[in-house]
């Protein structure tokens, strides 16, 4: 299984909800797959008819786990193809290419409590989390977040779990997330993975009850933020010129042409594929930049990131 | 004398509140304040008084209102006082102590194993410079050195006093100066009065 990129076949898919399809991957060879700790999360590749779609998706197979991988895919409508892919073409038996597991979102082991609070699908790094828990005795609370008729659908994963709520949008059902963040005590580490507009509410209220930033984590999802208009980019080491589609990122376009780029989390928060941007305006959407990089403009993460206007011209 | 080239030497601030913290929790070391200091710290500390609780320790002067006050004998008392907190301490509360070095990192100690994390706890030194030092070799802690040469409370050994800082240990590092040469002991001088 020793290589740079491992090779899954699907044993097992199953729908969990209309819109939640359960994958559970075996090394293709029949051997033992490096293991994952909590929170990590698989690249995988998936070659469509038209192109190659490479999407991070969060293992929720139990931390350590070496007999198989599992993770739960939600179709988005707007999806850019990844997430239908999965839904509408993979079976069971297909082999797939994937990277090894990172782990861009562990949880804190100094942490005296663990809050999770995860919105819909972004409860899929924190079903690891409590696999993990479940053996170390943490203490924790987990509130998720979700649509009504979704409230049982994890429920595979949560029995017989503690110190799990969830929250749906309707009176007496609903989080209080202030009363909730200012209710917790000294040496408590808040996770929260969910839509950018949870995420963002979350951290506001997080810094206003007074959260040291150091105790505050958070996991976006990326594959929503990569298109955009289309533009073009010059690589001035490699000496092409690559347009890129108003459906992909600036590193599928890249990859697209054979560039060999470094990436990891693929959702503009490892800073993995950080380049020096030669010219062009860049519009940045990732959260591994500071504000005083991305005022000086030298840097870009083609995984998210794309032309404000007009052409890039990126050292690479 | 605060400012060195060893990294590991801390470096501290004035104290002002941090307005993002929900409670306020000031700890002075009585000794360590300057007539007319208490007031002018009550000044800036006078946006967060309705959330304040100052701590006295060990000091005498009076008639002082930082919030809601209590007096404690002792750094000891402090220590005591948080290991054995009822009142739960929360991740928006902020932590402010002013002292000698060995009293500031006694009272940082024992907020951290009760859960504070660095960024909650602001350290401000005042008072004399003294030192706690650690033996590298028989791992005593000597109290109160103010020598650039200090005899090792548990070994004996003539400890050089350097800025090696242990924020685990709130301890300076002290190595024995006459290893190479025994006997051959530099001029001790008052460094850290």
């Amino acid at each position: 299984m020793i290589g740079e990129t491992l090779r899954l076949k699907v044993a097992a898919a199953c729908a969990i909800s209309p819109s939640l399809r359960h994958l559970r991957l075996v090394a293709a060879d029949g051997g033992k797959l490096p293991p994952a700790a909590a929170g990590a999360h698989l690249q995988l590749v998936l070659k469509g008819a038209t192109r190659t779609h490479r999407n991070a998706y969060s293992l929720i197979s139990r931390p350590g786990a070496r007999d198989a991988y599992e993770i739960i895919v939600r179709r988005v409508p707007a999806s850019r193809g990844g997430s239908a892919f999965i839904h509408e073409q993979i079976k069971v038996g297909d082999v797939l290419e994937a990277g090894w597991p990172g782990n861009l979102f562990a949880p804190v082991r100094t942490a005296r409590r663990h809050l999770m609070i995860a919105g819909g699908i972004g409860i899929t790094p924190f079903l690891s989390y409590l696999a993990d828990f479940a053996f170390g005795g943490a203490d924790y609370a987990l509130h998720l977040c979700c649509r009504e008729d979704e409230q049982h659908v994890f429920d595979p994963w949560l029995a017989g779990k503690s110190g799990v709520s969830v929250h749906w949008d309707t009176d007496g059902r609903r989080l209080d997330i202030p009363a909730l963040l200012a209710a917790q005590p000294v040496g408590t580490h808040l996770y929260v993975c969910g839509p950018a507009a949870m995420n963002d509410e979350v951290l506001e209220l997080a810094a206003a009850a007074g959260w040291p930033a150091s105790h505050v984590h958070c996991e976006h999802f990326g594959s929503a933020l990569s298109g955009g208009e289309a533009f073009h980019a010059f690589l001035a080491k490699s000496g092409v010129e690559v347009s890129v589609g108003e459906d992909e990122s600036l590193l599928e376009a890249i990859e697209r042409i054979g560039v060999k780029a470094p990436c990891l989390c693929r959702g503009g928060a490892c800073g993995v594929c950080v380049t020096p941007l030669l010219e062009g305006e860049a519009e940045h959407r990732d959260h591994y930049l500071s504000a005083a990089e991305r005022e000086a403009g030298r840097l870009i993460l083609p995984c998210v990131s794309r032309a404000r206007s007009g052409r890039l011209v990126l050292d690479l | 004398m605060l400012h060195s080239d060893i990294k590991s030497r801390p470096i501290y601030t004035q104290l002002e509140p941090d307005l993002s913290g929900s409670q306020h929790l000031l700890i002075v070391e009585g000794d360590t304040v300057l007539p007319g200091r208490l007031d002018s710290l009550a000044g800036t500390f006078a946006p967060v008084e309705e959330q304040l609780h100052t701590w006295l320790v060990g000091t005498q002067a009076g008639g002082l209102g930082l919030g809601k006050v209590w007096r404690l004998p002792d750094v000891a008392d402090v220590v005591d006082a948080f290991a054995c907190a009822t009142r739960g301490y929360g991740i928006g509360d902020r932590l402010y102590v002013q002292g000698t070095e060995p009293f500031l990192w006694s009272v940082a100690k024992a907020a951290a194993i009760i859960g504070f994390s660095a960024d909650q706890i602001h350290l401000h030194h005042a008072g004399s410079l003294r030192r706690r030092v650690w033996c590298t070799h028989c791992h005593t802690v000597t109290e109160n050195v103010t020598t650039s040469i200090a005899s090792c409370a548990g070994c004996h050994r003539h400890l050089l006093v350097r800025d090696h800082f242990s924020r685990r240990l709130g301890a300076f590092m002290g190595v024995m100066v006459d290893a190479e040469a025994p006997g051959e002991v530099p001029a001790v001088e008052e460094n850290f009065a």
